[in-house]
């Protein structure tokens, strides 16, 4: 066998074995655009857990590609944005620092509790598909815990408009934009948060904010703390 | 000798086959229900929106791109504010799941903060929303090809039909209310015929289908016809 033949089989097994290998995408630091919305009057601290600062999921397709995803700090990036432009005060606190040492009105922690996406060989389409669960924890000042809420949020995009990278990104993104827009309309609705309210800001009425489609936004709802005493 | 070099027999085959590609048949109608009367200012222009997927609505993004170059391109032409632009400025208020359905959530939405002066600012006076997709309906035929060490070749007939079926609805956001539909239902047959060489006679329905609708929103907008 010659040496071109030969390297030519090799070339032809490594461009096999990497089209069945999947992709590994990162999200670069995405942002959500400034909200219109009217701030409520609370002065609120937010804890993130580790994951926020480097979230990975892997995904095997049977039989098929393997995928990963990386969504870096993006989740921190996110929920700091977002409380920064729904709350009159806004900081992120440290996991190290006593919350008791320090003065708000609510302390929030958000956790992903499932993430999963799906791609074009799975669903037979052409799209890409984002699903995030996140779980928004709030606390008041005393360290009572007052809301456990889950969101689903989920996003989309087609592989036919971008590269199989940039829509699996994009799907992220609109996850996460989704996650965001349901939080904006329903958190005060679904935590009671505003009721929080403290002597640290001046009191008025907070905006309602009910959603256009009422249909879908409302499908989520505050779980019950559950009673740990028992 | 430079003409000569020009008419050889491949670069005839290849204008023949562009040709051919260029020539699928497709049938369309488009259609117009007016609800109220239009029209649009200098200085005023409308942004092209998805329907929702929360929604179930499949409109490929590429046909929406399609549509806004369409309307915005030639003399007529009219401003289209980039989607992107509108929804972002507008956060969240036109995301899949915050996105009014219906022209009854308009006086809602503009009365919250920030939005009736954004949408001012941003010179937006039609919201169309396009709904619809292209399938493949039907195909048939088959085909074999084989290589070997002396050439290979195609031998064989194939067939497949495309629907484009589109529905833009105007809303006109300073009346608040539904200015009426557009519609572009365009269906092709395309085919590929192979004897060694497969040539694709192919019906671009979507490709029509945009170009239909795009034509027929800039007369439904620009004109001035009463109800």
């Amino acid at each position: 066998m010659s040496l071109r033949l030969k390297t030519s089989i090799a070339t032809l097994v490594v461009i096999g074995i990497a089209g069945c290998g999947g992709a590994k995408v990162t999200l670069h630091n995405p942002t959500i655009p400034k909200p219109l919305i009217d701030q409520l009057p609370l002065s609120v601290a937010a804890r993130y857990p580790a994951v926020f600062d480097n979230f990975v999921h892997e995904e095997q397709v049977i039989g098929k590609e393997k995928w990963s995803i990386d969504l870096g700090r993006a989740n921190r990036i996110l929920f700091t944005q977002l409380f920064g432009s729904m709350f009159t005060e806004f900081r992120v606190i440290d996991n190290e620092v006593n919350p008791q040492d320090l003065e708000f009105d609510a302390l929030i922690e958000p956790s992903i509790d499932a993430f999963e996406f799906s791609v074009p060989s799975q669903s037979q389409t052409d799209d890409f598909a984002v699903w995030i669960r996140y779980r928004i924890k709030i606390f008041d000042k005393d360290g009572i815990q007052i809301a456990n809420w889950p969101i689903a949020a989920y996003g989309k995009s087609q592989s036919t408009t971008f590269s199989t990278d940039e829509a699996l990104q994009r799907a992220a993104v609109l996850a996460m934009r989704d996650a965001a827009a349901l939080i904006i309309l329903q958190m005060d609705k679904s935590t009671g948060i505003s009721k929080l309210r403290g002597t640290n800001v001046q009191q008025t009425s907070p905006p309602s904010v009910t959603p256009v489609h009422e249909d879908i936004a409302l499908q989520t709802a505050a779980e019950e703390i559950p009673d740990e005493s028992s | 000798m430079n003409r000569r070099r020009i008419l050889t027999p491949q670069r005839l085959l290849g204008i023949a086959m562009a040709g051919a590609i260029l020539s699928g048949c497709v049938t369309s109608r488009v259609e117009n229900i007016r609800e109220n009367t239009t029209g649009i200012g200098a200085g005023e222009g409308i942004v092209i929106m998805a329907k929702s997927y929360h929604l179930g609505n499949e409109t490929e993004a590429k046909f929406i791109a399609c549509v806004g170059n369409s309307i915005g391109s030639g003399s007529t032409g009219l401003r289209v504010v980039p989607n992107t632009e509108f929804v972002d400025a507008l956060f969240p208020w036109f995301e899949p799941r915050t996105a009014p359905a219906e022209t009854k959530g308009l006086p809602t939405l503009m009365s919250r903060p920030g939005v009736a002066e954004k949408i001012k600012e941003k010179g937006i006076r039609y919201v169309v929303w396009l709904d619809g997709d292209t399938d493949k309906v039907a195909g048939g035929g088959s085909m074999s090809c084989a290589a070997g060490p002396g050439g290979g070749g195609c031998f064989g007939f194939a067939w497949w039909q495309n629907d484009s079926n589109y529905e833009a609805d105007v809303w006109d956001l300073a009346g608040l209310e539904d200015a009426g539909t557009v519609s572009a239902d365009v269906s092709g047959t395309s085919f590929l015929p192979a004897i060694v060489i497969p040539i694709p006679l192919i019906a671009r329905t979507q490709n029509k289908a945009c170009n239909a609708l795009a034509d027929q929103l800039k007369l439904f907008i620009i004109s001035d016809e009463a109800v």
